[in-house]
């Protein structure tokens, strides 16, 4: 059925079908015989093959995808040509995501190949396909929260298409005003809506004018004039000749837009054909097409139904709104439809989790959402997020529940847990070596049988179940259905999301229909089928509440500043000058000449040092080595650096320095980046390593530096010392290097968000190794002035500026989660710390003061940023 | 990604009450007693083992604190000043008079319980990376160390120097108090339903929440907790040792998370491996015993800490046998 029988088997067939469970196989084989087919399948002829690849944009071939044993893709081929819009249809999880995860280099194939731009691609990876033309717009954009609008596009495309300065800020504008988003370019865009980060996504897709654009379900969050406006440009660029993949749901979409259309169905390719050669019923009956297997529990006569059990009334919150229903005993709800359209918020609302207005009756009693997340047994559709202590045994988790229940006299008592666990894994037929074996050890089947097992020994007053098959095998999948129908009918209301329509058709009495938040249909008893269920969803044109969720606020200048980096900047800066002027007002020599260039010294080698430090921690790091790794340096420089030695070994000596720096850094990155080590493991070992070898090469101070190098880094212009002048101007190098230099931009995506910077094309290991590897070399300019100002090596020195360099990032202002901060702030929080140090000297306070105010400074700039930070969320 | 990798593989198993953590732990120390006696006589000997115990025991004591905060995945940096802080309160409210030994413990104990209050509140509470929040809490405490100490030693107190420093039956009293904490701590955890709903808190966070537990409370309940072994720790330090510095806690940061690391416990959080920790900090002070009667200086000493605390940190991080099938291909990026 692959036109053009591109290089690779061409077996989509039903009878060559290598899957031997397929039931509907005869069926389809029978529906695809009917499909129109433009080209015969042809087997392995070069020339054709040629001709063909001139034409496409991409060819596909023969790809298969497993994950974790379960098929994903099974030998799906695809030809893409220039100038088309190609739609891919298919229910969740045929594989449409998947397919395009490899067109767009992100999932790598584990058979098949790709041809693109007119040769065979070996490998392709996020950034080769940047590269060869390839733009995808991911149902989850991959737009990295921490920087601004701005910085995404800079980040993602390709700086020949921005230009530079003000052009590229025309260019950049240009592009949102194209997708008619609202976003400043200064915009946050964690702070932006759902729909506006799509638009962002979109225009960074447009801009390169790809060759090959992907949209994976691009309307689903649209409005309806954006999704006018996407329209528009799809057509526009097809008729540029770009080629284009629409993936969707939707019919009506696909019949406004595309000309070819694919149906994808369970991994594999069930069609190919003109959208104007094939009716809407053909369409719809290659998506659904799986017969029902006979793997459902009965479901009850209607006139069986016990009382009521639950009652829903009128409940909204976020995702949702004004969604009511009931259930008698012995029915399970459905709530259907596409994915992403209000069905997880609402289990989760019900589950407790997130807040709702409205109200919810459960077993005659009204619950508050606090009754509910006490009462409740939700099982989440991510289980590895919400469901499962993934680190602790099979037992633990499914008694973590019911741990009242098995009190003994005092103490838990083992024997019960066995006996109440262990029944309940044999009813559940969980297959697990033992009961002691590690959770994630278990297959994905298991795994939910297990979340299972722990609802029900929690006596739940409701279930509320979130795709419980997905990932699931068909054996497990039976079980899951059969209990479910038990605890339904024990009186228990049951209330289970899926995007799979059939498994809603089997397992579910009534069947909630939402679109966009809102319950759009509602199918009861023999009208609950597959073909019903899919035929609301996708026939669903409405755009509600467009207008709302595409415009968004505008940003106002003060609350960009407030959201922005430099607002702690501003309150350092403020803070200093009124310490400066108390302490100036109690004691008149503050501003000397001498005091001045001695803080100013001591602010030079503790600044350097905590910029290294704001390097990792932008990262979503830590380096606890730099500290004793400055003392370190600083006592073999004293082995070089002395009067009787010559130039040369002088230079040998700082070379030696930077050397050793640069290594311990890469030992630290890859520590944690191959290793898998956490930053603090890693830096930590380092730090206690280092501090071995700072005492083997001395063990007690020795070494004194020559007069002629300490009077070079002592070196003043006036008041000023040389070295506290280039911290300051590396700050601000760094400062812009930070915002508009590739390298800075990567340093804060991977620490942003490290998922979707790998989609974006950046090289994560890479650069993380290369961020501790930069920090030591700012620890070495620390250490050189340090030198200069100990003159001596002393092994005991340094590692106090483990703690104060922190201490400085953290009072900038640079978030210790990583993606946001500012070289300026550390500055300053350098440079406060210094100052508190000096002015207790001056306000003739005690030793106690000094960590007094150093303690108190850190805990309130971390209470006060993180509470600002808060609000803006 | 193999199929092969989801089925049970025995290492992934856990035994009965025999964690990975503890397996390894008492293996590298069984060895290391082997080695004590075969290259260094002197470290085995009655009299080292019987100076080394008390300060193991507290160590252990100490580390047993920073894994009940590592199991909530933090981390508390400020065990120093709170180990430097009651031993000056107890050296100096109490000095020289048996009789204040025991108001000076108790306010200690009240300062303590308000550390780890604090603690508690900023990182389970208000959300505060838990190295920032434990740094200025460390730092505070130091100030309340130097108001109270004026950075000056003091003499231990007698009575708290016959408590802390003698011998039952021949074993040092700290030790029993160790064994004591050990097992009262283990069996509160793994026994109890409120030290099960600890340890998946710790686990998992945003599942433990859709359970319906309250997760805040336990993450600050790490902290408070923490709190107390770091009183129990310093009160049998301040005893044992004659003239106990200001700055005594200084040396517990670095050593109690090594203890606990060793011992199995990961410092991302989750299960808390509480036997395997008092057996790793049993394991340091003696690695620490056997360097030096090796005859390395303090330089050799540290080096081999270092190089154990990161060996035992690759023995739970690295995926070894992904590593030995990685020559028959290319291993995928899945963190352990």
């Amino acid at each position: 059925m692959t036109p053009h029988g591109a290089a690779g088997a061409v077996t989509t067939d039903g009878p060559a079908d290598p899957v031997p469970v397929d039931v509907a196989t005869d069926t389809e084989t029978e529906t695809l015989s009917e499909m129109p087919t433009e080209t015969p399948t042809e087997g392995l002829d070069v020339t054709r093959d040629t001709a063909v690849i001139a034409e496409s944009a991409m060819v596909l071939s023969g790809i298969s995808k497993n994950y974790d044993g379960v098929a994903a893709l099974t030998d799906v081929s695809l030809e893409i040509r220039r100038g088309e819009v190609h739609a891919l249809l298919g229910e969740n999880g045929a594989g449409k995501s998947t397919l395009m995860g490899v067109a767009s280099g992100e999932v790598s194939p584990d058979a098949g190949t790709i041809t693109g731009a007119g040769r065979l691609i070996e490998r392709l990876s996020p950034a080769l396909a940047t590269q060869l033309g390839i733009a995808i717009v991911h149902q989850h954009p991959a737009v990295l929260p921490d920087l601004t609008v701005a910085e995404n596009i800079v980040v993602a495309v390709p700086g020949a298409v921005l230009g530079t300065g003000a052009e590229q800020i025309r260019t950049m504008q240009q592009m949102l005003a194209d997708v008619g988003s609202s976003a400043h370019l200064e915009d946050r865009v964690g702070n932006l809506s759902v729909a506006q980060r799509h638009l962002l996504e979109l225009a960074k897709a447009l801009a390169v004018e790809p060759k090959l654009l992907i949209l994976d379900e691009p309307t689903a969050p649209l409005g309806a004039d954006s999704v006018d406006m996407l329209f528009e440009r799809v057509r526009r660029a097809a008729a540029t000749g770009t080629a284009v993949v629409y993936i969707t749901h939707r019919l009506a979409e696909v019949r406004e837009l595309a000309d070819r259309v694919t149906v994808l169905r369970d991994g594999k390719v069930r069609g190919t054909a003109e959208v104007e050669a094939i009716t809407d019923d053909e369409l719809l009956s290659l998506i659904v097409g799986r017969q029902l297997e006979s793997t459902f529990p009965v479901k009850p006569p209607q006139d069986e139904l016990g009382d009521g059990v639950l009652a829903v009334d009128g409940i909204s919150g976020a995702g949702f709104s004004d969604v009511s229903f009931t259930a008698r005993a012995g029915e399970i709800i459905g709530v259907s439809g596409i994915a992403g359209n209000g069905q997880s918020e609402v289990l989760r609302a019900l589950a407790g989790l997130t807040a709702f207005s409205g109200s919810v009756t459960v077993g005659g009693a009204s619950r508050t959402s606090r009754d509910l997340r006490m009462r409740s047994a939700y099982l989440p559709a991510d289980r590895h997020d919400e469901g499962l202590m993934m680190t602790l045994s099979v037992r633990e988790n499914a008694a973590l529940s019911a741990l009242d229940r098995l009190r003994g006299r005092v103490l838990l008592s083992r024997r019960r847990e066995d006996t109440l666990v262990g029944a309940e894994l044999t009813a559940l037929d969980v297959k697990t070596a033992s009961p002691e074996t590690v959770v994630s050890a278990l297959s994905g089947g298991n795994q939910q049988k297990v979340v299972l097992a722990r609802a029900l020994l929690s006596r739940p007053a409701i279930v509320l179940a979130d795709e419980p098959t997905q990932g699931v095998d068909v054996g497990a999948r039976a079980e899951i259905y059969r209990i479910l129908r038990e605890v339904s009918a024990a009186g228990v209301p049951v209330v289970v999301a899926s995007s799979d329509a059939k498994e809603l058709e089997g397992l579910c009495d009534r069947v909630l229909v939402m679109s966009r938040g809102a319950v759009l249909d509602v199918v009861e008893g023999a009208q609950v089928t597959e073909e019903r269920l899919i035929h609301s969803a996708v026939s669903a044109t409405v755009h509600q509440g467009g207008a709302s969720r595409t415009a968004g606020s505008v940003s106002t200048r003060r609350s960009r500043f407030l959201t922005g980096d430099y607002a702690p900047v501003v309150i350092l800066a403020l803070v200093m000058l009124l310490l400066g002027a108390f302490v100036l007002s109690q004691n008149s020599r503050y501003l000397a000449p001498f005091n001045l260039t001695s803080v100013m010294t001591s602010c030079a080698a503790l600044g350097f040092i905590a910029l290294g430090q704001t390097i990792v921690l932008m990262t979503g790091g830590i380096d606890l080595s730099v500290g004793p790794l400055a003392g370190f340096l600083v006592v073999v420089g004293s082995f070089f650096l002395t009067a009787e030695k010559s130039a040369a070994v002088m230079a040998l000596g700082l070379v030696v320095m930077l050397a050793v720096a640069a290594a311990t850094g890469a030992a630290n990155g890859s520590l944690i980046r191959f290793a898998k080590f956490t930053p603090v493991a890693a830096t930590l070992a380092s730090y206690i390593g280092i501090q071995g070898l700072s005492y083997l090469l001395r063990d007690s101070p020795g070494g004194n530096i020559a007069i002629s190098v300490t009077r070079l880094v002592k070196t003043k212009i006036g008041p000023v010392p040389v070295a506290f002048l280039l911290l300051v101007v590396t700050a601000v190098v760094l400062e812009y290097a930070l915002r508009r230099r590739g390298p800075g931009l990567r340093l804060r995506a991977i620490g942003s968000d490290e998922d979707a910077a790998r989609r974006v094309g950046i090289n994560v290991g890479r650069t993380a190794v290369l961020a501790y590897v930069a920090a030591s070399c700012f620890v070495f300019l620390g250490s050189i002035v340090l030198l200069g100002q100990l003159g001596i090596g002393d092994p005991a020195q340094g590692v106090g500026y483990t703690l104060s360099s922190i201490t400085a990032v953290v009072l900038g202002g640079t978030s210790l989660l990583g993606g946001r901060g500012t070289f300026i702030g550390t500055l300053l929080g350098a440079g406060l710390i210094v100052q508190v140090f000096n002015a207790m000297v001056f306000l003739d306070l005690s030793q106690t003061w000094q960590y007094f105010f150093q303690g108190a400074l850190i805990v309130a700039a971390a209470v006060i940023y993180s509470q600002v930070r808060r609000v803006r969320a | 990604m193999d199929p092969k990798n989801e089925t049970v593989s025995p290492s992934r198993r856990t035994p009965r009450g025999l964690s990975r953590g503890l397996l390894t732990v008492v293996a590298a120390l069984a060895l290391l007693v082997v080695a004590g006696f075969i290259f260094a006589p002197s470290s085995v000997s009655s009299g080292a083992v019987q100076s080394m115990l008390p300060f193991a025991a507290v160590l252990a004591i100490v580390a047993l604190g920073q894994t009940l905060v590592v199991m909530q995945g933090g981390i508390d940096l400020s065990v120093a000043g709170s180990v430097s802080l009651v031993i000056v309160i107890v050296t100096h409210q109490a000095y020289g008079d048996d009789s204040k030994v025991l108001p000076a413990a108790l306010l200690a104990l009240g300062v303590s319980l308000l550390t780890g209050l604090g603690n508690g509140l900023l990182i389970g509470r208000l959300g505060l990376n838990p190295i920032v929040a434990t740094l200025g809490t460390n730092a505070l405490l130091y100030a309340a160390v130097l108001a109270v100490s004026g950075g000056t030693p003091r003499q231990t107190t007698d009575l708290l120097a016959r408590l802390a420093g003698d011998s039952a039956l021949g074993i040092p009293h700290a030790v029993l108090v160790a064994v004591l904490a050990t097992a009262v701590v283990t069996v509160v955890v793994k026994k109890t339903a409120s030290g099960r709903r600890f340890e998946a808190v710790g686990a998992n966070g945003s599942a433990a929440w859709a359970a319906g537990l309250r997760v805040q409370g336990f993450k600050a309940g790490g902290y408070v907790f923490a709190q107390v072994f770091y009183w129990l720790g310093a009160l049998l330090l301040a005893g044992i040792l004659n003239k106990p510095t200001a700055y005594q806690g200084d040396s517990y940061l670095l050593a109690s998370v090594a203890a606990v690391v060793l011992g199995g416990t990961s410092l991302l959080g989750g299960r808390g491996n509480l036997v395997a920790t008092a057996v790793a900090a049993l394991f340091l002070i003696q690695l620490d015993q056997f360097v030096l009667a090796l005859g390395f200086d303090f330089a050799g000493k540290t080096l081999v800490q270092s190089a154990a605390f990161a060996i035992g940190v690759a023995l739970y991080t690295i995926n070894w046998s992904r590593l030995r099938r990685r020559s028959q291909r290319p291993a995928s990026t899945v963190p352990a």
